[in-house]
């Protein structure tokens, strides 16, 4: 077995590189967490674009959206983030470019309940209301 | 005087503030030189009093009284051990041939950690127990051949005598660094520190024999094996570096503590830099290289005294 | 010598994905062992006929959670077969991309996790270190870190820009230099060679036999790429080498692994500059016409096979998904025979697994 003191002492320059180079994590709370403009984060609705036409909630895979429709001019579109896969299909599917993700991260809550969001709540008589 | 040498300086508090200190600084070390930013100062703190805050459980079939008797033995025979061990000079007791006491009262927590692993009766502990008792004979022998060395050299088994010897001669580890090499090996061996670490790998065994024990057992046993590092790294110093004599003039203590910590960085530099050893090849290592290499280092120091 | 029978698993530290062994112990020697599979079954395959074809790329992501694009590619390519439909060239050579920096970021994950398993967790911090560079890329680019949702039927869901591939090529020039010292190491590094020499041996005999497929095979002697092998776009017109070694231990596996990354990183630099001008997807017929198609690729982990029948009406009405990982999974018995205790962890770390790949 060759004994060669390199194969011993292989790793001395990489720490040492490794000390003077700034430290890759952050103390989490403290520093701040920057999410990517890219990022695909959770779904937004332009309100005034939806026509209820529900393309989004038939190609979501995670049953994440939801239509009540009541007749054509009344429809409210829910959404779930705890069933979001956040895959982006939804913003795909649109026809209107109605739908489309933001780079935030859907907010903690107690219950289950408190996350469900209306993204649209349309009504006959007014033109739209964001929930 | 000796109360106050007992529990606070160089005793009891001002070895359990060392061990804090000394398992900050270590995985501070490791962190930044794996890129990482590291726990906080008072890591070691919070993970002591949540230790101590949280339910102690006990496996069916353990023994009770052995589980939990065995980490106070073994933080006993580290906290006498310390007594002897002089931090700046200063010590709790001395007397001819404290060195062999205290080696023995090192070698104690090996024995308990093995027969920790014994009386809960899990596999893993039981395999770890195996594992640390094999470990102990490869590390133990080259370990204590190593630090017969300034002894020998110095003529007196008395720890104070050694450090006095260095003083009007010069550093053991000058005279005999294969020596002190050999006794840093042996602590990370004792210490079952990163690269040494085998009876308690965690991807092999676990936790190694402390896989059963929780609560206030376990942060027993993880603050003896915190004080039993810095007792080893002030008995290296005082063996090898020549206590806290430097040039004439230095106050004592800012300079034990600087050699300290040199040994805690050489420590943590060595667990960064290596892969864990498989139990044989510890063995080997241990029976081939570092026993053979501490007698050729005793040979030589016999030589010098002519 | 009495018997000991160790439980790795379903939860062990050495594991990140439940499986189950059952070692029987004659002092440190495993002399028997058996496995249990199954803990991960999501019964991905049926789900996929509850489910239209659009939807199942996304659930088709999930079935790993580290080749998530890989997947994706394969089923879109099936379902496109079947469509009769011709990506743009953009298109492939954006998937292909992406499967690099894929395939880059699979390697050195599991670089990290074996350096773990052997107590080195320094080149486990630098190897996921490094590979964050590439998962910064891949979210840039595509929104997602894991699961990239980069594909749609018909062609890529992402595009770049020319300043956008600018900073990725500067991004891999960090990325080549670190990626060096890496390979560096394995190949140089005492501790690291000593543990993983030797251990969990494959023959070439036993690798036909088991038709073990990706980088374990690769580092049993046998030459298979289904990049190079297929002939077919963008590899066809990228100049790259196959790593192979005849070894066929845990050592000769990193470095193929290791090696291949390298090899990934020129491939992403040659795909960046060789991108083809045009659309990225494009139109798919609303149904899928009655047939069947089989697509493959070459995952990070070897060669992923999916099959796909469709009746003509909205779901598939069979897929079938054939991962590399579950024919490596089954040499683990012959590999576990006779090691000791502590080369345990080097063994099953070695193949790469990914359980919730093998179960799906």
């Amino acid at each position: 077995m060759p004994f060669r003191v390199r194969s011993l002492i292989y790793m001395v320059p990489q720490i040492i590189r490794s000390l003077r180079a700034p430290s890759i994590t952050v103390r989490f709370p403290f520093a701040p967490a920057v999410i990517p403009e890219g990022y695909r984060g959770v779904v937004k609705v332009h309100a005034e674009l939806c026509r209820g036409c529900s393309l989004c909630v038939r190609d979501c895979p995670a049953a994440a959206l939801e239509l009540h429709r009541e007749n054509r001019e009344t429809y409210r579109l829910i959404y779930h983030p705890e069933r979001c896969a956040y895959c982006g299909q939804c913003e795909l599917s649109c026809n209107f470019g109605a739908i489309y993700q933001v780079n935030e991260i859907s907010r903690s809550t107690l219950h289950l309940s408190e996350l469900e969001t209306v993204l649209v709540d349309r009504k006959p008589e007014e033109e739209d209301s964001e929930g | 005087m000796v109360p106050f040498r007992l529990l606070v300086y160089p005793g009891f508090l001002f070895l359990f503030f060392c061990a804090m200190l000394f398992s900050w600084l270590d995985r501070r070390i490791i962190a930044r030189v794996q890129g990482r930013v590291g726990p906080p100062w008072y890591q070691p703190l919070a993970d002591f009093i949540k230790l101590l805050t949280k339910e102690d459980v006990l496996t069916t079939g353990a023994h009770a009284l052995a589980s939990s008797v065995l980490p106070m033995v073994s933080l006993v025979s580290v906290l006498t051990a310390a007594l002897y061990v002089p931090v700046a000079g200063v010590s709790a007791d001395s007397f001819d041939g404290d060195l062999i006491v205290v080696l023995f009262l090192l070698s104690m927590p090996a024995l308990t950690y093995f027969l920790a692993g014994w009386v809960s009766v899990g596999v893993y502990s039981i395999i770890g127990g195996h594992r640390s008792l094999l470990q102990y004979f490869s590390y133990e022998v080259p370990f204590l051949i190593a630090l017969a060395g300034p002894a020998v050299l110095s003529g007196s088994w008395r720890i104070a005598d050694i450090i006095a010897y260095q003083g009007h001669t010069i550093w053991g580890a000058l005279t005999q660094p294969l020596g002190f090499l050999l006794a840093v090996v042996g602590l990370i061996g004792k210490l079952k520190r990163d690269p040494l670490d085998i009876p308690k790998a965690k991807s092999e065994v676990v936790g190694g024999p402390l896989t059963e024990f929780s609560g206030r057992k376990l942060a027993l046993w993880h603050l003896a094996l915190d004080m039993q590092t810095v007792v080893g790294i002030f008995l290296l110093v005082n063996l090898f570096l020549g206590g806290s004599r430097f040039l004439t003039g230095l106050p004592a203590f800012p300079v034990f503590a600087l050699k300290a910590l040199g040994v805690l960085l050489m420590l943590s530099l060595a667990s960064a830099l290596y892969a864990r050893l498989r139990i044989d090849q510890l063995a080997t290592l241990g029976s081939r290289w570092l026993a053979p290499l501490a007698l050729l280092q005793v040979a030589v120091v016999l030589w010098m005294r002519g | 010598m009495t018997k000991t029978t160790v439980p790795i698993g379903p939860q062990h530290p050495l594991l990140k994905e439940p499986m189950s062994f059952q070692l029987g112990l004659e002092g440190e020697r495993v002399a028997e062992s058996a496995m249990r599979i199954g803990y991960v079954h999501r019964g991905i395959e049926r789900l996929c006929q509850e489910r239209s074809y659009v939807q199942n790329i996304y659930l088709l992501e999930r079935v790993c959670g580290i080749c998530s694009h890989v997947h994706a590619t394969t089923y879109s390519r099936a379902v496109e077969a079947l469509m009769g439909v011709e990506v743009p060239p953009r298109g492939v050579y954006l998937r292909a991309l992406m499967c690099e920096f894929e395939r880059i970021h699979s390697h050195l994950l599991w670089l990290g996790v074996i350096a773990r398993n052997i107590g080195f967790d320094t080149i486990f911090n630098y190897a996921w270190r490094d590979r964050e560079i590439v998962l910064d890329i891949m979210e840039d680019l595509s929104g997602g870190r894991v699961s990239h949702a980069a594909n749609t039927l018909g062609g890529s869901r992402f595009d770049l820009t020319d300043e956008h591939r600018d900073k990725i090529l500067e991004q891999l020039q960090i990325m080549d230099a670190q990626i060096q010292l890496l390979l560096g190491a394995v190949e140089h590094e005492r501790t690291l060679r000593e543990r993983t020499r030797g251990i969990g041996k494959l023959t070439l005999e036993q690798i036909h036999r088991y038709c073990v497929v990706g980088p374990v095979a690769r580092a049993s002697g046998l030459d298979i790429d289904l990049r190079r092998d297929r002939h077919e776009a963008p590899y066809d017109r990228l100049e790259f080498a196959v790593p192979v070694h005849t070894d066929g231990d845990v050592w000769a596996r990193t470095l193929v692994r290791v090696q291949e990354a390298v090899e990934s990183v020129s491939l992403c630099r040659q795909i960046l500059n060789s991108l083809p001008e045009g659309p990225v997807t494009t139109r798919v017929p609303r149904r899928v016409p009655a047939g069947e198609a089989i697509s493959r690729s070459e995952a990070p982990r070897g060669e992923v096979i999916y099959y796909v029948r469709s009746d003509g009406s909205d779901k598939p009405a069979r897929v079938k998904v054939r991962t590399p990982t579950l024919t490596a999974l089954v040499t683990l018995s012959e590999q576990l025979a006779d090691v000791q205790m502590a080369d345990v962890s080097v063994v099953l770390s070695g193949v790469d697994l990914c359980i919730a790949c093998a179960d799906r």
